[in-house]
């Protein structure tokens, strides 16, 4: 156990770091799947290593493990009927179905219905199966229409549309019998007590779609009881309150609002605009926290007022609540990058968990037997579950801090030396003496550096040429251990818009001493801000181990002065060429 | 009658005069009348060896094959403070890269220039090639002041094949009966010598060695250090380390102290490689090369402020010891003292150290140090003994330095231009360069400038820093997040980049 302030509140029960468990906290449940009193894990396994999967597991074994069709997007165990024993059912959100599992066996799927479908589309597939219009047409056709309608286009035209021009033909004589059909998938899903608040109640199941619906599902017939609308696509939802009462669904979009329905409208009441992307998304009693991409936390009322924010460490990387109705406890668990879960009831910090690698999903429930179980899965597909101490008592630390710690840290400033006191006592008194001799030396130095610049200009000896017409920059890289070495030039025009041509490189070197593949070479037309690396291979003939300068020379077509110049000191070849 | 000296004394005389060519003639003309003369052969091995000679402790640089395929090292990712190829395991305060510049490798710049310092170890192979390997094109900066005090014999391996006698070798090796010279211990030391030097031949060489000690029933220490180095030549550290305790255990000689601790460096063996010139101090306390040894190691592994103590150490024995004044003086310049550090440099200059790095040297503390009279006169008397093409760069470069200290900014930017004129790979002048023109709103020229610094020394952080606030300016957050973390690699602590990096996040979380 870790010595961190926190940590010795937890049991460590039990901690498999190749559970291969790749899964995110809305695709983890706690349900007693056996009437028999103990509580399951049940996970939807997105897969990574091997497929899709629904887990089981009980105590520190996988009890049961069943392939998926698709991609779980989410998964809720809920109470569909009156039946005794008192068996939870497990619905499985992936693609536009619901699969639902009674006893870990598939039981019902319910497919959403399918979207309105765009009428002109419909009517251009028409005249394709009757052999009226080509693919060609067909393809401009779609294109206008995506780009007009506000009927957006099915998968399937826009499958077409994404296709080569060879691989047209066969798709549309494989599809083109069937009708066209737009169907949209479940982004999220959620459960709401039917009509009472007992812990096996009845629930109806909700459901967020990427066309921007809520749907809630009667758990019996599977029929839709409502629908509403929101302006976005739901990423995360929490839901409390019974159907037929009074309830509340709040959402978080990935416009980066969230938007609050009630029973009563089809539309959302409350609209809570976030300043970053919502991660994650918990609701503590009457309010609601939500963990953001900009590394805070932030909780707001019911009806959108903020109430606090806090800054944290690192990004979010999940939430789960933490509730404790026995001990009235309630608190929000919010897993961090920089591997560690942190404890927050309201804005304090109660207590920090370490893990081993950064945490993907998170729960907190019974399992087993034990109430208060912590469930956490690692990125790397690891599995960790600790217990809270019967004796765990969280104290809520006080909020207000002293001043920083650094305010306290010395800095390491050197003392002024005896020789510093002297030196400046020697400035006072022939400061004007000083500043005699260092303007004088200052104008000498200001002509020698002019007369050396205007040398170097005249004969263009740097390796950037800062004329208006070819602002022009060079440097070189040479390679390779000898004899044989890669040279490359790396020439670039500096110019804000204008190209510039009809340039060449040539070198200059010690013909007894290198050999260059080819001295004289053309370059292309420069584009602006990039570079253009022009390379060549140049062989030491020498084996005396004594290396020399190349010189190169960028030159402007029709005129012998050259633009730039760079000189390149070449290594000593270390290699020996075999006789 | 003329009297002629005898022409063996007259080569013995020559020899101890260093006249060593004189010396070799003679003993050639008196192996021609006589060609088993035993003494004025030997004579001729030791002047024909002493030509070519070169402190064996001192001239080490690893090759590039040494360096990437590098089979001894152990633990790919040692513990902080225990390796010195881990860059940046600094443990006692020393300066950041914003104060000091530091190397390729990450480590502050050292005030003298030695074999290890120039480029350390790259870290990929690109980059490895990409280096410049001769000892004048990699870039120490300015610092550089004894370089030529001590490297005064360079050609390290190659000269062996020019120096030969025109008509024949001397001594032909794939003749020689070894096994015969082996038992003649007047002879067979300077042959020893001459085939190890001259010949540059370590596998003959290594043939000798094990015979004679064979021949000296393994009890003589001398033979076992040259078979240590036949075999550190041969990258057998792990024998050579043997030869070298075994020839410590016959009898302690400082110099064997060093070449051990030169396997352990090259082994990466810091600590051991500190705790035995420690023991070698016990033998020999206050032996200058020992503590210089110490100083170096302390200064690789980035703790500059007991390489500091040992470098005042060796001052407090040997008060003219180049290198000890140097690095310290380097550091009191990086550590905010210039004025002390000009101490130290006219203490070198006192002693006749007389060349273009320290008079640069000096003229950049008596600038820190506000003594202005004697600031750019001394960057004069730097121009006029330039050497070479990097040095007059180096100077222009700072005098660059002191124009954006007085303000004088067009003076600065011809004097960039012109550092680049003489250095076409002066990363840190195209750096200020790109800062110039910013000032100038020439952003185009900027940004390729400081790309180019950039791709010329990746170590240096500055050049990601500036690039990543342009593109900030211009408002290309992506490139300006990239560049930033290309800068948070180089210097992990600069709080700018950190502030940077945390105002990008920032801009990419908000909606």
């Amino acid at each position: 156990m870790e010595a961190c302030p926190g940590g010795g509140q937890w049991l460590d029960a039990h901690y498999d770091p190749v559970a291969c468990v790749n899964t995110f906290s809305s695709c983890v449940a706690l349900a007693d799947l056996s009437g028999d009193g103990e509580n399951r894990l049940v996970v939807g396994d997105v897969g990574g290593s091997g497929g899709m999967k629904l887990k089981v597991f009980g105590g520190t074994a996988l009890l049961s493990d069943s392939s998926l069709l698709d991609l779980p997007a989410g998964l809720a165990a809920f109470f569909m009927d009156l039946h005794e024993p008192r068996i939870p059912a497990v619905a499985v959100a992936s693609g536009p179905s619901v699969y639902v599992y009674k006893n870990l066996r598939p039981y019902f799927k319910f497919t959403l219905p399918g979207s309105e479908v765009n009428v002109l589309e419909q009517d251009v597939w028409q005249q394709v199966r009757e052999g009226h219009i080509d693919h060609v047409t067909l393809k401009e056709m779609l294109e206008s229409i995506r780009k007009q309608a506000d009927v957006p286009l099915s998968v399937r035209s826009l499958h077409f549309l994404s296709l080569d021009a060879a691989a047209t033909d066969e798709f549309v004589q494989l599809h083109k019998q069937q009708p066209i059909r737009r169907q949209t998938v479940i982004t999220c899903i959620a459960t709401l007590k039917k009509s009472t608040a007992d812990e096996d109640g009845v629930s109806c199941l909700v459901i967020g779609t990427e066309s921007s619906d809520v749907y809630i599902l009667d758990p019996e017939a599977f029929i839709i009881l409502s629908k509403m609308s929101l302006p976005d696509a739901p990423s995360m939802m929490d839901v409390t309150g019974q159907f037929d009462v009074e309830f509340r669904i709040t959402v978080a979009c990935r416009n980066g609002n969230i938007y609050i329905l009630r029973r009563d409208s089809d539309k959302p009441k409350y609209c809570i605009e976030l300043s970053a992307h919502p991660v994650g998304l918990v609701r503590v009693g009457k309010n609601v926290v939500v963990g953001c991409m900009d590394e805070s936390l932030q909780a707001f009322t019911q009806k959108g007022k903020k109430l606090w924010s806090v800054v944290l460490p690192a990004p979010v990387t999940t939430m789960a609540s933490m509730d404790l109705p026995t001990r009235g406890f309630q608190a929000v668990l919010v897993g961090l990058a920089n591997c560690e879960v942190h404890l927050y009831r309201d804005k304090n910090l109660l207590s920090t968990i370490k893990t081993p690698d950064a945490i993907s999903s998170i729960c907190f429930g019974r399992y087993g037997r034990e109430d208060g179980t912590l469930i956490m899965t690692t990125k790397s597909g690891g599995l960790i579950v600790k217990i809270l101490k019967r004796t765990a008592a969280f104290e809520d630390r006080d909020g207000a801090h002293g001043p920083p710690p650094a305010q306290s840290i010395r800095l390491n400033v050197p003392k002024k030396t005896k020789l510093y006191v002297d030196q400046t006592l020697r400035e006072r008194d022939c400061g004007a003496a000083m500043h005699r001799a260092f303007q004088m030396d200052l104008s000498r130095l200001r002509l020698a550096a002019t007369k050396a610049y205007v040398k170097a200009l005249e004969s263009s000896l740097t390796p950037m040429s800062s004329s208006l017409t070819e602002p022009l920059k060079m440097n070189a890289v040479v390679q390779g251990l000898g004899p044989s070495f890669k040279l490359t030039l790396n020439v670039q025009n500096t110019a804000a818009c204008r190209p510039v041509m009809n340039l060449a490189i040539s070198f200059l070197y010690d013909e007894s001493l290198y050999r260059m593949r080819n001295p004289y070479m053309r370059i292309p037309l420069l584009v602006p801000g990039l570079v253009y690396p022009v390379e060549t291979f140049v062989e030491c003939t020498s084996d005396k181990g004594i290396s020399d300068i190349i010189k190169v020379f960028v030159l402007h077509e029709g005129r012998s002065v050259p633009l730039l110049t760079a000189h390149i000191n070449m290594p000593v070849s270390e290699g020996v060429t075999l006789n | 009658m003329e009297v002629t000296m005898d022409p063996l004394f007259l080569a013995w005389s020559y020899f101890r005069r260093r006249k060593l060519q004189q010396c070799s003639d003679i003993c050639t003309k008196i192996l021609q009348d006589n060609p088993y003369d035993q003494a004025a052969w030997s004579l001729k091995t030791r002047a024909l060896t002493e030509m070519v000679y070169i402190d064996e402790v001192e001239v080490d640089q690893e090759g590039i094959a040494e360096m990437m395929l590098d089979e001894s090292s152990i633990a790919q990712v040692a513990r902080p403070g225990t390796s010195l190829r881990l860059p940046g395991t600094s443990q006692g305060g020393g300066p950041t890269p914003a104060v000091r510049p530091v190397t390729q490798s990450g480590r502050p710049i050292t005030g003298f220039v030695r074999p290890s310092t120039q480029s350390g170890r790259p870290g990929t192979m690109e980059q490895a090639i990409k280096t410049p390997r001769t000892a004048s094109t990699a870039r120490p900066v300015t610092s550089a002041s004894g370089r030529f005090i001590r490297l005064g014999t360079v050609s390290v391996h190659e000269s062996a094949s020019m120096l030969t006698n025109p008509d024949g070798p001397f001594i032909n090796l794939s003749r020689l009966n070894l096994a015969k010279y082996s038992q003649k211990p007047s002879l067979s030391r300077t042959l020893f010598e001459f085939i190890f030097h001259h010949e540059n031949d370590v596998k003959n060489a290594l043939d000798l060695a094990a015979q004679a000690t064979e021949h000296a029933q393994f009890k003589d220490w001398w033979w076992k250090v040259q078979l240590g180095k036949c075999y550190y030549r041969l990258g057998l550290y792990r024998e050579a380390e043997k030869q070298f305790r075994s020839a410590l255990n016959h009898q302690a000689v400082v110099d064997t102290y060093l070449y051990l601790a030169k396997v352990y460096q090259r082994l990466d063996q810091p600590i051991t490689a500190l705790s035995l010139f420690k023991q070698g101090l016990d033998q020999f306390p206050g032996e200058v090369t020992l503590l210089t040894g110490i100083a170096r190691i302390h200064e690789e592994m980035n703790n500059i402020a007991s390489a500091t103590e040992y470098y005042k150490d060796v001052l407090k024995q040997d008060n003219t010891h180049v290198e000890a004044i140097a690095c310290i003086g380097s550091n009191h310049f990086y550590t905010d003292q210039p004025e002390i550090a000009l101490r130290f440099y006219r203490r070198l200059l006192q002693m006749g150290v007389y060349n273009c790095q320290l008079y640069n040297n000096l003229g950049l503390c008596c600038f820190y140090a506000q003594q202005y009279d004697m600031t750019l006169s001394s960057f004069e008397r730097a121009m006029a003994l330039v050497s070479s093409d990097e040095e007059q760069a180096d100077v222009w470069y700072n005098i660059g330095q002191v124009a954006v200290g007085i303000g004088d900014l067009a003076l600065a930017y011809q004097c960039f231009k012109l550092a680049l004129a003489f250095n076409n790979d002066h990363a840190e002048a195209y750096n200020n360069l790109a800062v110039l023109e910013l000032r100038k709103g020439r952003i185009e020229q900027s940004k390729a400038f400081l790309q180019t610094a950039a791709s010329l020394a990746p170590h240096m952080y500055e050049p990601h820093f500036n690039l990543s606030i342009l593109y900030e300016k211009i408002g290309d957050l992506q490139n300006s997040y990239t560049a930033a973390q290309k800068s948070e690699d180089a210097f992990p602590e600069h709080v700018d980049t950190q502030q940077l990096l945390k105002q990008l996040r920032q801009h990419f979380a908000v909606l």
